[in-house]
């Protein structure tokens, strides 16, 4: 069977810096890949290839058997969802035209929107009685990441792309979240790929974590060869769950 | 005030009114088109605002002379004024719209690609929404400069409210020149309020 996502040889050039070197990787279907790295090493870019956000400068990015750069981005995009961190929820929509948009841009009929989106607040814990004619500035950080999740999977895409989506959440709030998502992910069994730099999130929510180093694929393993992985990246990465390691 | 001072002061008003909403009508279907165009053209951006900011800096008399002897667009009277006005409503409105879809959220705009919106659709559901407000603020400056610039059309034939000033400058008549001028700031007052008001309407993004 071939691999719903498979970056094969993929470098990126961006304004001058190889921001990606050489990535080879196959996603299957099911599973959630975590991009685990420092700011700065290539996991926004990598994400962004997948939804031909981004064009590979060499190498090629397959989703379903085919080349990203082959594909009518339009369509492309619109079976794939994507959450960011700071939700990019639009204004000047409801909570429910929010989550309605990839459905309406694919022509679904009205009443089959309102009946998906209710049913997908319902989901993420917004009742739509209360939520659905919010805007999303009536919304806290949490209540707006989960109304990004919504949209996300809103036109049921076989794939999602998170980038970072609880960064900018509190603690108590982020670990809610993840709950959730794990909870979702039983319940639904999406294919997802996952940016963060958190490794407890990473080990978390992760099938298999892809440790990306200065542009470079550092290790990958699940979670629990990745306790055990050699390497300066991994053990760094690993020292911010040492209790010793945090100051009194 | 006599009667026919009055419908005198009516019918310039009417003529002043006329002159600057086909101006504005003209720069905001010139302008708004135009900054969208610039929006994705990076590299114009510099030559085509610098352009537009010479423009605004020329005296407006002079601009007006300037026009007279220009072919087509020139001569004297309403086209030439019309011409003119048009060039100084330009800048405004194209610099308000260059800021107000480039001041759109990154992560919004993002978004909205990525959700797999065509460029038309990323433009008229996210872009124009979320400017409007500052494209309106655009055509407010535009229109309110245009109102007080459009006084200055009398000097070549233009008609409108400034055909009292002039009278009243030439023959040093102060209750004309205030016949000219008083309804010249109502009507910019007017024009301030009401698309303030609009703007305050529109999208609370
Ligand atoms: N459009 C761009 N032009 C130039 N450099 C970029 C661009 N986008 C990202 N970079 C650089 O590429 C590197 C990786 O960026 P990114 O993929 O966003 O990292 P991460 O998401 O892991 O923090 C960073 O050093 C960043 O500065
Ligand atoms: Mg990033």
């Amino acid at each position: 069977m071939t691999p719903l996502v498979s970056f094969r040889n993929v470098s990126c050039r961006l304004g001058g810096k190889d921001v990606l070197r050489e990535l080879s990787l196959d996603i299957e279907a099911g599973e959630t890949l975590v991009l685990l790295g420092r700011s700065g090493s290539g996991k926004t870019t990598a994400l962004k290839m997948v939804n031909a956000l981004l064009l590979p400068s060499a190498g090629e990015v397959r989703v379903e058997g085919t080349p990203t750069a082959a594909w009518d981005a339009i369509r492309l995009r619109r079976r794939i969802g994507y959450v960011i961190q700071e939700a990019g929820l639009f204004p000047h929509f409801t909570v429910e035209q929010n989550v309605g948009l990839v459905p309406r841009l694919e022509g679904w009929p009205a009443e089959k929107i309102r009946a998906r989106v209710h049913a997908l607040l319902e989901q993420v814990e917004l009742p739509p009685a209360q939520f659905a004619a919010r805007y999303p500035r009536e919304l806290s950080g949490g209540q707006r990441q989960r109304v990004g999740v919504a949209r996300a999977l809103a036109a049921d895409p076989p794939l999602l792309l998170f980038d970072e989506p609880f960064g900018a959440l509190d603690p108590v709030t982020r670990v809610e979240l993840q709950r959730q998502f794990l909870a979702l992910r039983r319940e639904i069994g999406k294919t997802a790929i996952f940016v963060t730099h958190d490794v407890r999130e990473a080990l978390l929510i992760a099938t298999r974590i892809a440790l990306l180093h200065d542009g470079r694929l550092d290790v990958l393993a699940t979670p629990a060869e990745f306790l055990r992985a050699p390497g300066e990246e991994v053990r760094a990465f690993l020292a911010c769950l040492d209790p010793q390691g945090i100051p009194a | 005030m006599t009667l026919a001072l009055w419908n005198e002061i009516v019918e310039l008003t009417v003529e002043h009114v006329v002159l600057v909403a086909t101006s504005m009508a003209i720069a905001t279907a010139v302008a708004l088109p135009a900054g969208i165009l610039l929006t994705r053209r990076a590299p114009l951006q510099r030559w085509v605002m610098g352009f537009a900011n010479i423009m605004q800096t020329v005296p407006s008399l002079a601009l007006f002379g300037f026009l007279i002897p220009v072919p087509l667009l020139g001569g004297i009277g309403k086209h030439t004024a019309i011409v003119a006005l048009v060039l100084y409503a330009l800048l405004p409105v194209l610099r308000n719209t260059l800021a107000g879809i480039l001041g759109v959220d990154r992560a919004v705009r993002e978004s909205a690609i990525a959700m797999g919106m065509t460029g038309r659709q990323l433009l008229w559901e996210v872009e124009l929404p979320l400017a409007a407000r500052t494209i309106l603020a655009g055509v407010r400056v535009a229109t309110v400069a245009t109102i007080g610039t459009a006084t200055i059309a009398a000097a070549i034939g233009g008609g409108g409210l400034g055909v009292f000033i002039f009278q009243g400058l030439a023959s040093v008549d102060t209750a004309q020149i205030l016949a000219g001028a008083v309804p010249a700031a109502f009507l910019a007052l007017l024009a301030d309020g009401g698309l303030g008001w609009a703007e305050k309407k529109l999208s609370p993004a």
